[in-house]
């Protein structure tokens, strides 16, 4: 301790240098902070996504592969399923040269308030959904973005169906990370008819189970049920499912740490280079040191000491920094409607602040490890005949 | 204080050797202030280093203060140069960080004592030098004169019994080299120091008691200085 006021001096001997190198440091850490919020924040996203009674059943080459529509009446003829829907992709675009940008299903509208039963849409909004034809169902970030309200009347040209239909929005769909358009497949389907399109396939079925114990069961009866069929179901649940949508994105976020890894490294790097300029141009003071008395393991250990509290206070400023923007954010997202409200998810725990923390000492150990080996190992004879 | 015996120091430069001492022997006796005196590479800053534990001799024995240098590993080395040498270079070598005071008080830091009587101690050494009153500015806000005593003063604040200055006088005018070597006489007329410097400064030679002259890293002659004949501050 009775070497700290030289060691800080010492750091404050340059102030710009010592502040951008801390500031490099620093935004290093913070962005290592928030990159390490992805992983929990996503699976804390996939849980609240996802209802634990809800599955889906879809052909096991994948979804883009229909099944036949028959296969829904036997799905809600499983003992446990309480309710179950049909969902096509319709690939309805505003302006067909722009392309779909949310979005859109053609779905069974007597049980959709059944399987859906968690949303906390209004009962006359289903039913209203049920009773007139035309109707849609719109996610809250949709109605936002193409900045649409309750009774707009709206036309989507299909990129699979080839037809255009109009709908009229009835309701909206409070629930985060839903900007689907959901609409009736009947509509769909006499519209088809009108067309001389054949109509008689489904991308998914949506099932609620009566109780979350009977899921695995129902989940294995379903696909033993179709086993030998001319489309080979995969039903699972709705977390699972959306996990699987996630998993790109999970490989996304592991490339984004891996280049997040390597900004650290060159973080380490560049502060290797700022502590050994430092130390260069303190060379014959260090020799002096030396001559003085000072043995080698203690210039070495201030010198280290130097570049460790520098990256210390970097790290805990980054940290800091960090978990501020990210409660900011969250702050904003609570605010800003369910659109953002994934974003509420992302949380800087106590563990990535330790950890992001440990990290930028270790940086500014390693960064200045070699310098002060160097400099403390360095014969004080020669760098006086040298400097002097 | 002092015994070299048949002291060598060689060097290697590129595929070239050189020679900076060349077998030579010196006794200085406690409280005497010696010059080591020749033209540039006769090898006195290398004798310097060599009785001050800062470089080892390839050949000979080199005892200080009863101590044999020749057998100390490289931390004891350091302890001796802690308790047993003070340092005086030429640019003074104050560390621009640290106010005077401070800088006095860096070898102390190398001791047990609390800090309080660290200070103590450096501000008795900046008495010593004449100055008290710069205790609290930085180099960069002294004389060289001023910077040269401040270092004096690191250089005793420990109680050394050897002082050693490589050039103490090369980069001041006249009156403050004047200055430094009366101060140097009076450590060792006073505080009963032996010091030992390395200079061009043909001043020097009646403030010492001895004057060592080497060349080509022969120690040639030594004889008398001004002080032992009673000219010190004629």
């Amino acid at each position: 301790m009775k070497y700290l006021p030289l060691v800080l001096r010492n750091l404050g001997r340059n102030k710009i240098r010592s502040f951008l190198t801390g500031a490099a440091i620093a935004l290093a850490i913070a962005l290592v902070c928030i990159l390490r919020t992805m992983p929990a924040g996503l699976d804390a996203v996939l849980a609240s996504a996802a209802a634990n009674t809800r599955i889906s059943t879809h052909n096991e080459a994948g979804i883009v592969y229909s099944m036949p529509y028959a296969y829904l009446a036997k799905v809600r003829a499983v003992p446990g399923v309480v309710a179950a829907i049909s969902w096509n992709w319709f690939g309805g675009a505003v302006d067909i040269t722009k392309g779909v940008s949310f979005p859109n299903f053609a779905v069974d509208a007597d049980q959709m308030s059944q399987v859906y039963a968690d949303w906390p849409v209004d009962p006359q909004v289903f039913e209203d959904f049920r009773k007139y034809r035309d109707a849609a169902l719109v996610g809250d970030s949709t109605l936002q973005k193409m900045r649409w309200k309750i009774g707009d009347v709206i036309t989507l040209q299909s990129t699979v169906y080839p037809v255009t239909l109009s709908f009229r929005v009835v309701g909206a769909i409070p629930v985060a990370n839903n900007g689907s358009l959901y609409f009736q497949r009947e509509y769909l389907a006499q519209a088809l008819s009108a067309a001389g399109v054949n109509f008689d396939t489904t991308g998914m079925i949506w099932s609620r189970i009566d109780d979350p114990d009977r899921v695995a069961p129902v989940i294995n009866q379903i696909d033993q049920m179709f086993r030998n069929s001319e489309a080979i179901t995969a039903t699972e649940t709705e977390k699972a499912f959306i996990g699987n949508f996630f998993g790109g994105l999970k490989q996304l976020v592991t490339i984004i740490q891996i280049v997040a890894a390597l900004v650290t490294l060159c973080i380490v790097f560049i502060a290797a280079n700022t502590a050994s300029l430092s130390i260069r141009e303190r060379i014959g003071e260090i020799a002096i040191l030396k001559a003085m008395g000072f043995r080698k393991q203690t210039i070495f250990s201030t010198l280290l000491a130097e570049a460790g509290l520098l990256a210390l206070v970097a790290g805990v400023a980054g940290a800091f920094t960090a978990w501020g923007l990210i409660k900011a954010l969250q702050m904003f997202a609570t605010g800003a409607g369910p659109q953002l409200g994934p974003l509420t998810q992302f949380i800087v725990s106590r563990v990535i602040l330790v950890q992001a923390i440990f990290i930028a000492f270790f940086i500014g150990i390693i960064s200045g490890w070699v310098p002060a080996l160097g400099a403390s190992r360095r014969s004080v004879a020669q760098t006086l005949r040298e400097v002097f | 204080m002092i015994d070299l015996v048949n002291v060598s120091r060689l060097y290697h430069r590129g595929a070239d050797e050189i020679h900076a001492l060349e077998r030579v022997s010196l006794h200085v006796d406690r409280q005497r202030f010696v010059a080591l005196m020749g033209p540039s590479g006769s090898g006195k800053s290398t004798l310097l280093n060599v009785l001050a534990g800062l470089d080892r001799p390839n050949s000979g024995e080199v005892t200080v203060a009863g101590q044999r240098l020749n057998e100390m590993s490289e931390d004891q080395l350091a302890a001796f140069r802690a308790h047993t040498v003070g340092f005086v270079f030429q640019f003074f070598n104050l560390i621009p960080v640290l106010n005077a005071v401070e800088n006095v008080e860096l070898p102390l830091l190398l001791t047990h004592l609390t800090k309080a009587e660290r200070r103590q101690r450096a501000e008795t050494a900046l008495r010593v030098v004449g100055l008290s009153d710069r205790a609290d500015h930085r180099p960069r806000e002294l004389s060289g004169g001023e910077q040269q005593r401040v270092a004096i003063a690191r250089s005793i604040v420990t109680d050394a019994e050897l002082i050693v200055a490589d050039e103490p006088t090369g980069d001041l005018d006249a009156k403050n080299a004047e200055e430094i070597l009366s101060l140097l006489q009076t450590l060792r007329r006073d505080f009963g120091k032996t010091v030992v410097i390395v200079t061009h400064d043909p001043r020097a030679e009646k403030w010492v008691d001895e004057v060592i002259h080497l060349d080509k890293g022969l120690l040639l002659e030594k004889r008398p200085g001004g002080a032992a004949r009673g000219m010190a501050g004629a």
